[in-house]
């Protein structure tokens, strides 16, 4: 298996904000991972990430176990993340900021640039390559955050809610980038709350509720579930379709 | 880069400076401002470039000036050779001392620094071999070159443009190369920069041992040049806010800010010595406070940011002739 988690916990004190979660991911593959507020998503993507070591659980990437590892060593093993508020190196260019990404495969300068150019073109940021990364807004910095992420050359992107926050209409181009990424052969975990997005992008759903999955399987299918409404709307609403 | 004119303008009257003047005092001043432009400079490898402010560099600065006058001292060597073993000392030092602080952020980082400064600094005012509170002194008496006791300051102007060269040298090129934009990920935030697989605590390290081996040898050429150390004047809390405010001043995690630092903060600082003499030295921390007031309060990038602005307006003003109401247009 390309990405497995098996009963992943993550404890804060009395409280287990992932209880006992279990993931599996395709090669080539997008998974969507949704849920209502609280229900252990956002928890459950940092360790993956190595963001946070779970409590309890295994995570395998690759064929390696990844359950301790450093975010750093996960980026070098091809796992690559954006998060929920964009951490933009203000003080850096836009292509600079690629640069950092693109460091990690290209040692010398001159092939962290070429590398960092490519990315820039293939995002469309490449007319705002030396601007300011401070100039940009909202959906510019969630790009750019994908761009630098992607400059690491990842075999898995996770991205944490990158279109939340976007317009309708900025939110129908990211899903489009989200679709060429896939194109290049990378496998794609993505955490969301706009549920347009994952019908139209996920090839899979996984719902989180209450720290554990609840269902998953094809979007539309996942979204009729009643167990799925009831978490999302409450016990009493159990007939109204979504 | 279109600042190369100004670079090599600025450094032949840096260079010149010596000749031009005939006056000790202001041949004096320009060798102390470049002796304040190389331990600014170091601290902005780590504190500018790597975003960790440190106020406890003076534990470098003053393994250099102890190591220097202790291998006089203790075995009768030249001074200049205590160098070398200023700067192991300060890198073992600084292994010891970083790999803990490193994982505290912000100001817990910074005052951790100050306690492990103050530490070292109590640490030699008792500790005999290193002279305890009397301090070491340099030899009286030049007994050759190799001493480098000299009466004009003029030896010692060219003795600091060199070093500062040579660090301004590397310092331009880690700028350039991978370790500089890990830095400046590292100071845009750990937690970014980790998830592109900055090994942080490795990079933060690296910035500090050669920080604090170039603090080192800042301190050698002082203890050099001035033939006499005590706690105080080579450990004290002073010189770690000293090199701070250079390098903020000038612009911190730039290459030519602490060098612009200098060049504006100790001309004032010796003149104020020169006329209030010893009982105005109060007047350096007034004028040391005043300066971190203005520039947390009006500028806080220093000089290099102010500059960046004006060269800015300046040129988008010849591209644009002036219309009254549309001068702001970005």
């Amino acid at each position: 298996m390309f990405l497995e988690a098996r009963g992943i916990v993550k404890a804060f004190g009395a409280f287990r904000a992932v209880d006992g979660a279990d993931l599996d991911v395709a090669e080539g593959e997008i998974v969507g991972l949704i849920g209502p507020n609280g229900a252990g998503k956002s928890t459950f993507f940092n360790c993956l990430s190595g963001d946070s070591e779970p409590t309890a659980g295994t995570i395998r990437f690759l064929g390696q176990g990844v359950t301790k590892g450093s975010p750093e060593a996960h980026a070098r093993l091809g796992m690559a993340r954006t998060f929920q508020m964009p951490v933009t190196f203000e003080d850096m260019t836009v292509v600079e900021n690629v640069m950092v990404g693109a460091f990690l495969r290209h040692p010398h300068r001159a092939g962290a640039i070429r590398k960092a150019e490519q990315v820039l073109d293939f995002t469309g940021l490449a007319h705002l390559a030396s601007s300011p990364a401070r100039s940009l807004g909202t959906p510019g910095r969630k790009r750019l955050e994908i761009a630098r992420a992607l400059a690491t050359e990842p075999r898995l992107l996770l991205l944490d809610e990158a279109l939340a926050g976007l317009t309708p209409a900025e939110v129908r181009l990211a899903i489009e980038l989200v679709r060429r990424i896939q194109g290049l052969g990378i496998t794609i975990v993505i955490v969301e709350h706009i549920m347009e997005v994952i019908l139209s992008l996920a090839e899979r759903a996984v719902v989180f509720h209450q720290g554990k999955v609840i269902a998953q399987g094809a979007p539309r299918a996942v979204v009729d579930d009643p167990a799925v409404i009831a978490a999302y709307l409450g016990h009493h609403m159990k007939r109204v379709r979504m | 880069m279109k600042q190369w004119p100004l670079v090599v303008i600025g450094f032949l009257l840096i260079a010149g400076w010596p000749l031009v003047v005939h006056d000790v005092f202001l041949q004096r001043v320009g060798a102390l401002v470049l002796l304040a432009a190389i331990s600014a400079s170091a601290w902005n490898l780590l504190g500018g470039y790597a975003g960790q402010v440190s106020v406890g560099h003076a534990v470098y600065f003053g393994a250099g000036a102890y190591a220097s006058l202790g291998v006089y001292t203790e075995l009768g060597w030249p001074p200049i050779a205590g160098a070398p073993v200023g700067v192991l000392v300060s890198m073992g030092i600084s292994a010891l001392v970083g790999t803990p602080t490193f994982r505290l952020r912000g100001h817990y980082f910074s005052m951790a620094t100050i306690a492990a400064a103050e530490l070292f600094r109590i640490l030699a005012a008792n500790w005999p071999l290193l002279g305890a509170a009397v301090g070491l002194m340099g030899p009286p008496v030049p007994r050759s070159v190799a001493d480098l006791s000299f009466i004009s300051p003029i030896p010692y102007h060219y003795l600091f443009l060199a070093v500062l060269v040579v660090l301004l040298g590397l310092t331009w090129l880690m700028q350039r190369s991978r370790m500089g934009y890990y830095l400046a990920a590292i100071r845009g935030g750990d937690r970014a920069a980790r998830s592109l697989g900055v090994p942080v605590l490795r990079y933060k390290l690296y910035a500090l041992l050669l920080s604090a081996g170039f603090t080192s040898i800042a301190g050698s050429l002082y203890a050099v040049m001035v033939g006499f150390i005590d706690p105080d004047s080579a450990l004290g809390i002073l010189i770690s806010v000293k090199m701070l405010i250079v390098a903020a001043l000038g612009g911190a995690g730039t290459l030519f800010g602490p060098l612009v630092g200098a060049i504006i903060l100790i001309p004032l600082e010796e003149t104020t010595n020169a006329m209030f003499g010893g009982g105005g030295s109060g007047i350096t921390f007034i004028v040391y406070g005043a300066i971190i007031l203005l520039v947390a309060r009006f500028q806080p990038g220093g000089v290099a940011a102010f500059w960046a602005v004006v060269t800015d307006r300046v040129s988008a003003g010849r591209r644009a002739p002036a219309v009254p109401g549309s001068s702001r247009v970005s």
